[in-house]
């Protein structure tokens, strides 16, 4: 029997909490979750600084016109990088870091500002999120995709992300700054586009939502507000925070759980687990074959998802439908931007959002290519091919061999003259931004922003990032 | 009932609690040096409090386990810094005198003191550019043998608090992690940890050579 089997020095204990604090219990559960969590991180920084490794070793064996001394020189930058990245993490950044140039945007959950790092003179966006609003509206999952993404992306498509940080109040996402704006100021001000100008950005976005989708990520709010405009005149996507990445720590739900059982709410396994003289854990395995776990982990991260969110205008039927979707979704929101470059206007557009969802839900009535626009043929076989049922909408492949983008040279596109460069006078200057709309005063409401609360803060682990990229160095 | 010698053994040293573990399988995966990195950064980055949430590092997050059992710990229940039962660490005070200390005041003393220097710009650089002080590694010693202490003693004097708040799986993790970093990096002597070598191993020393015959320990 199990009886038999248990060693000679099998103690019972008798386990009972009744001896402690009320605080005692909540601040020993997450104790243990911090601890899970500085295990995880620990090792997944061992895995790709090992991987990171590997791969360097792997080119300097195939490189065969290199010398000895050369590679081995190479490996000791390596080495020399590895530790810069080490001293990184221990840097401490924070708020006084940051000089606040000028607010350039508003979100749902703070604003976006012009900042200057103080210490070395660099410009960067910086986003500013309030946790108690995100825990309200139980945005939490989302940021935290948007981290990773902008984090894990090494893509010119993307918006780098360089820092993030916290403090009680706040989440701060320390972004590069672009200076020309977004492609929602842009059809502001000139209307409409020619189909060639239409051509050059919807091109850009098909690159940039493939560099996206091959990240392992679906965007689900790509929207003109969302196209940002470098100092050159292309794009990068930005605002992930809708995007999901199928990472156990973008569902909603985790952080409820982690809360929940930092405040002592008793879940069914724990009711189980108390009857029990040994604790069960997740245990954490320190043993790597690197490249098997890193797939799984990629895998896993394609699984479906469902919910209903965000501004619908661009937001293609199926994500409303909630029988899931998969990332052909991002090319219906192509196709409604692409309508709206050449028409004016986004192809559901009403009074209401709800009208708006109607319309986007009975698509087949409502879009119409008015009479008085002229559309190519190319164009608008590709705008019904992009807004149409999921089987029917063109693959990335299809989209890119598509008469409307005949011509277009998809391996040196950024390389191209842009249709529209911005004209800057300096690293700081804002002028295509709607500043004057914004409130400059800043946002110094931290009074009664009660978010000390260690049970509050668990929400909120992992957030804090730094870059592995030395010349970002502080 | 009479108490049998299975019971007179400190509780963490029985099965099933000698065995818990939250993370299972070799640390040298992540205590090992990384190939061609500086061995001091990589010692500081692992010891090293952060004020990041991500960054834990065994002070903080012994701490942490000690700020949870502290109310169990004071100047009555731990009249000593008691580590075993005739082993009791004292503290060298200001006129180079060991003094007995009460285990929390003892603690304090620690932790307050590590904090302080882990807060020092020229003991734990953080600038880049900036170099370690060639007192860095003894310090480090010095650091991690008081370190070691306060798990010593939260082992002899708080293991069953530890048990009721079922947190022994990530404690002994916790400490595991310790002894197999410090044992790498030779910041651990092993008098320290095992105590005199002619006689048996006491508390946390006995504790470490189960772990070393379970195979979760390197000799
Ligand atoms: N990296 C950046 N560089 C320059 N401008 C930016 C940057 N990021 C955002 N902005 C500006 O700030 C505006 C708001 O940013 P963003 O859309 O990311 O905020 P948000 O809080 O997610 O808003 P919402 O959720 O309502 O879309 C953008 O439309 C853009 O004009």
């Amino acid at each position: 029997s199990a009886q038999s089997s248990k060693p000679a020095d099998y103690v019972y204990f008798d386990r009972t909490t009744a001896a402690f604090s009320d605080d005692a219990v909540p601040r020993a559960k997450a104790a243990q979750l911090k601890l899970e969590h500085y295990y995880k991180v620990a090792v997944d920084a061992a895995i790709e600084r090992n991987t990171r490794r590997v791969e360097l070793e792997r080119r300097l064996q195939t490189d065969t016109m290199l010398s000895d001394e050369r590679k081995q020189r190479q490996l000791m930058q390596h080495g020399k990088k590895e530790s810069t990245f080490l001293r990184l993490r221990r840097t401490k950044l924070g708020l006084d870091d940051f000089r606040t140039v000028k607010v350039i945007g508003k979100g749902a959950f703070g604003e976006v500002r012009l900042v200057q790092k103080t210490d070395t003179g660099k410009i960067y966006a910086m986003k500013t999120l309030k946790k108690e609003e995100m825990l309200k509206k139980d945005q939490l999952a989302h940021v935290r995709a948007e981290r990773d993404v902008l984090a894990e992306s090494n893509s010119h498509w993307v918006v780098q992300l360089f820092y993030s940080f916290q403090d009680p109040s706040y989440l701060y996402l320390i972004m590069e700054f672009l200076p020309g704006g977004d492609l929602m100021t842009m059809l502001i001000k000139y209307d409409t586009f020619s189909e060639d100008v239409t051509r050059f950005y919807m091109a850009e976005c098909v690159l940039a939502i493939e560099a996206v989708h091959s990240l392992g990520f679906i965007h689900r709010d790509i929207k003109p507000d969302n196209i940002l405009i470098d100092k050159d005149g292309h794009i990068k996507l930005s605002d992930f925070g809708l995007s999901t990445g199928f990472h156990k720590n973008h569902d909603s739900s985790y952080y409820q759980r982690l809360l929940d059982q930092a405040n002592g709410a008793v879940s069914p396994t724990s009711a189980a687990q108390a009857a029990r003289n040994s604790v069960m854990v997740n245990a954490i395995n320190l043993t790597m074959t690197s490249k098997d776990q890193i797939a799984t982990w990629k895998a896993n991260r394609r699984k479906l998802a469902y919910s209903t969110v965000g501004t619908p205008d661009y937001i293609a039927p199926e994500i409303f439908l909630q029988q899931g979707y998969g990332n052909e979704c991002d090319w219906w929101s192509l196709g409604a931007i692409m309508f709206e470059c050449l028409v004016g206007y986004p192809p559901f557009c009403s009074e209401t959002t709800h009208e708006t969802y109607q319309k986007i839900i009975h698509w087949q009535y409502h879009l119409v290519i008015p009479d008085d626009v002229h559309l190519s043929r190319e164009a608008e076989d590709m705008i019904r091919r992009l807004i149409t049922s999921t089987d029917r909408r063109l693959n990335v492949e299809q989209i890119k061999n598509h008469p409307f983008f005949y011509g277009v040279d998809w391996s040196a596109i950024r390389q191209i003259d842009a249709p529209f460069v911005p004209r800057l006078r300096s690293i700081t200057d804002t002028s295509y931004f709607p500043v004057e709309d914004l409130d400059q005063a800043g946002t110094d409401d931290t009074a009664g922003a009660d978010t000390n609360d260690s049970s509050k803060d668990l929400a909120f682990l992992g957030y804090t990032f730094k870059r592995f990229t030395i010349s970002n160095g502080a | 009932s009479a108490p049998s010698p299975a019971t007179q053994k400190p509780l963490y040293l029985c099965s099933p609690f000698v065995e818990a573990a939250l993370v299972k399988g070799n640390f040298k995966t992540i205590v090992m040096l990384p190939k061609y990195v500086d061995i001091m950064e990589w010692v500081a980055v692992n010891i090293l409090f952060s004020c990041e949430y991500t960054v834990f590092d065994f002070f903080q997050n012994l701490n942490m386990f000690y700020g949870v059992i502290s109310e169990c710990c004071t100047q009555q229940s731990c009249p000593t810094m008691a580590a075993g039962p005739t082993l009791n660490y004292t503290w060298i005070n200001q006129d180079r005198k060991s003094v007995q200390l009460p285990a929390p005041t003892y603690i304090d003393y620690v932790m307050t003191w590590v904090q302080n220097l882990l807060d020092d710009e020229n003991t734990f650089p953080t600038k880049s550019g900036q170099d370690f002080p060639a007192s860095f590694p003894s310090t480090i010693k010095h650091v991690y043998r008081q370190l070691l202490r306060v798990f010593a003693h939260i082992y002899h004097a708080h293991y069953p608090q530890i048990l009721h708040l079922r947190s022994e799986p990530h404690f002994n993790s916790l400490f595991a992690h310790f002894l197999a970093f410090g044992r790498e990096y030779e910041l651990l002597d092993i008098k320290d940890v095992r105590g005199p070598p002619n006689a048996p191993a006491v508390g946390i020393g006995a504790l470490w050579e189960r772990w070393k015959e379970m195979g979760i320990l390197e000799s």
